[in-house]
């Protein structure tokens, strides 16, 4: 190779390509700032929210709608609530396609997440582990490797001190009428970049039956 | 007809009925590869007449090699003899090799050479043939059948007449049973699960063997723990869909294993199986390659609930019910994925927004300040006895986190049931 080539190469970013396909996000500021376009596919990606119910599993229902319009299972590994069907309804979600499972701790989890991210019937697997290993998180990144599936882990917070080998590692924090992402870590791309999303899950299906009103009128009520 | 004759010399330190049981269970094994078998009541000798299925399994070179494979497989020491009749064959397992004779006349070439003490004849005949000054099985077989009948009585004329094929040679064809039970004893208490693995591996086989031979598969088996002094422990497998393979079986029950508490040291394991199903057609495809993805998912939720629970793999389904809380139900994977299912009813689909999550029971708070949205009035089941007149609300809490709360209409008091995740 020839010192031309290797800056040609350099230039065009060609050997920060990603390992890994992609699955769009359904999000055009996240995917153009995701390498290959989207959620790395047969790889793990850790969500950090700030606080639960900001948005965090919204950001989500493109892929995972499309994932499973195309015929792939979503694995649900010990949800902390249950997830609501007439909600992932209108996600256009298969409910068919979705499957929660029971676990009793998180040696249960692991082993579960684990087996059904090797599994090329599932296009995604979602687990919310407490705390996770490092190794751990190395076990389910081969598993998904191996399955070609995504994993997605919620941590806490406090887990962006940590270090962890997932592929791509998002902060998530609520902003009005949506979701602001930091791109903690991001294998074969940038890290450090803040977007704001506005959230279609949230939004978009306004009810048509709602107004606005003040917390006066509801008491009237 | 061509013979293979089986000798298992380890059988032949184990007690009768062992010897037996095991004789019996091998039967059920190698009617895969042959519809004519039979062992022997006093030796540890399995035959099969292949003779019949050559044809099909490539020729005999080809199908020996499969059943000795699977022989090894099973974990069996083995000597194998083919011969045109089943008495030589026998004979043969216990000579040196070569042990492959294909016809009549290769047989009497092979049989000759061999000395007169492998003949299975009484000691007192073999005696009297030394003493005629016969060595070799060639020399008996040269003299002429009436003097052999007139000198050493008919039934060692009769019983030469089988070894060379001359003759038929009746044995007592085995019969697959109706129902399958295998028993394996240990010769001293197995007390850890690990240690059960390798016996259980045999017997999966065995019974991937009995499930082949008779063209069928099974939904559910149940393996029998024996314990010195205490009741058997049982611990069935379940399937969702037939199979009969071993392999699979062999991950079932070591996931049950993993959780599995026995009650004491085992002494004996059973297998057994009532019903049977017709095989379920998806199997290795033209170019051998890997399952199909739904047969994985299959055996993965098998894995899953032999691991976690029966109960432990749900499916979500829309419940057409006004009343939040049951407007979603958890049910088994199984009666919802199966096509048969009718259509989710669109009455059952609300109009408004709701929320991803939903708390397990409506969580009683104070009344919220950040409410940003509502309120969507819903009034349901009067004319049972959940009667619900509720207001509800998106409501923003100072951290962002957007709840999903209602305030019920005749105390007047705030909860919390969902959260926009």
């Amino acid at each position: 190779m020839n010192l031309d080539q290797l800056s040609r190469l350099c230039h065009d970013g060609e050997w920060r390509r990603p390992a890994h396909a992609a699955a769009p996000s359904g999000y055009a500021e996240l995917d153009a700032n995701l390498p290959g376009g989207g959620w790395p596919v047969g790889a793990i990606a850790e969500l950090m929210p700030e606080a639960t119910g900001i948005g965090e599993l919204s950001l989500l229902a493109p892929v995972l709608s499309r994932l499973a319009r195309a015929g792939r299972y979503i694995a649900w590994i010990a949800p902390p609530y249950l997830p609501y069907a007439p909600a992932l309804a209108q996600w256009q979600l298969p409910l068919k396609r979705l499957l929660i499972i029971h676990t009793r701790g998180a040696q249960e989890s692991l082993w579960a997440a684990e087996q059904t991210l090797r599994c090329p019937a599932f296009g995604a697997v979602l687990s919310w582990p407490a705390e996770i290993a490092d190794k751990n998180v190395r076990r389910l990144q081969l598993a998904a490797e191996a399955g070609g599936s995504l994993g997605i882990l919620y941590r806490p917070a406090t887990a962006a001190r940590e270090h962890s080998p997932a592929a791509l590692r998002l902060r998530l924090r609520p902003v009005a009428d949506g979701l602001a992402v930091e791109i903690h870590k991001c294998r074969g791309g940038r890290a450090g970049l803040r977007l704001q999303l506005s959230l279609h899950a949230l939004s978009d299906t306004s009810p048509a039956d709602v107004v606005a009103v003040h917390p006066a009128a509801a008491t009237r009520a | 007809m061509l013979w293979l004759c089986i000798r298992l010399p380890q059988l032949a330190r184990e007690a009768f009925a062992d010897q037996h049981a095991a004789l019996e269970r091998l039967a059920g094994w190698a009617y895969q590869w042959s519809s004519l078998i039979s062992y022997a009541s006093d030796e540890p000798l399995l035959w099969l007449e292949l003779g019949a299925s050559c044809a099909l399994f490539d020729g005999h070179a080809a199908l020996l090699a499969r059943i000795e494979a699977g022989l090894v497989q099973l974990g069996y020491s083995h000597i194998c003899a083919l011969a045109p009749s089943a008495t030589a064959a026998a004979l043969l397992t216990r000579a040196p090799a070569p042990r492959h004779v294909l016809d009549r006349m290769q047989l009497r070439q092979r049989l000759a050479p061999l000395p007169l003490q492998l003949l299975a004849l009484p000691a007192e005949t073999l005696a009297a043939l030394h003493a005629s000054g016969l060595r070799r099985i060639g020399q008996v077989l040269e003299l002429a059948a009436s003097a052999i009948a007139r000198r050493f009585g008919p039934e060692t004329q009769s019983y030469l007449q089988r070894l060379c094929a001359q003759a038929s040679d009746p044995r007592p064809a085995w019969c697959l049973p109706a129902s399958y039970l295998a028993r394996c004893e240990f010769g001293s208490e197995v007390r850890t699960t690990t240690a059960l693995l390798f016996p259980l591996q045999r017997l999966l086989l065995e019974f991937q063997g009995y499930l082949r031979a008779r063209d069928c598969s099974v939904l559910r088996f149940t393996l029998l723990f024996e314990h010195y002094r205490h009741p058997i422990s049982p611990v069935s497998i379940g399937l969702s869909a037939a199979g009969r393979d071993a392999a699979q079986f062999l991950t079932l029950v070591r996931e049950r294993l993993h959780s599995l508490v026995l009650p004491a040291p085992v002494s004996a394991l059973r297998l057994q199986a009532h019903e049977f199903t017709s095989p379920s057609i998806v199997q290795g495809d033209l170019f051998g390659s890997a399952a199909q993805p739904l047969q994985q998912l299959q055996q993965l939720l098998d894995r899953l609930r032999a691991r976690l629970g029966e109960n432990s793999v749900r499916a979500l389904q829309l419940h057409a019910d006004y009343r939040p809380e049951r407007g979603c139900r958890l049910v088994s994977p199984d009666s919802s994925a199966h096509p048969g299912t009718p259509a989710q009813p669109d009455a059952a689909r609300p109009e408004a927004a709701r929320p991803c999550w939903l708390l397990p029971e409506p969580l009683r708070i104070d009344a919220p300040s950040g409410l940003v949205r509502g309120p969507e009035r819903i009034e349901s089941g009067w004319w049972n006895q959940d009667d619900v007149r509720r207001d509800y609300y998106l409501a923003h809490t100072a951290e962002g986190t957007r709840l999903w709360v209602f305030r019920d209409r005749r105390a007047g008091e705030w909860y919390l049931q969902g959260l926009w995740a």
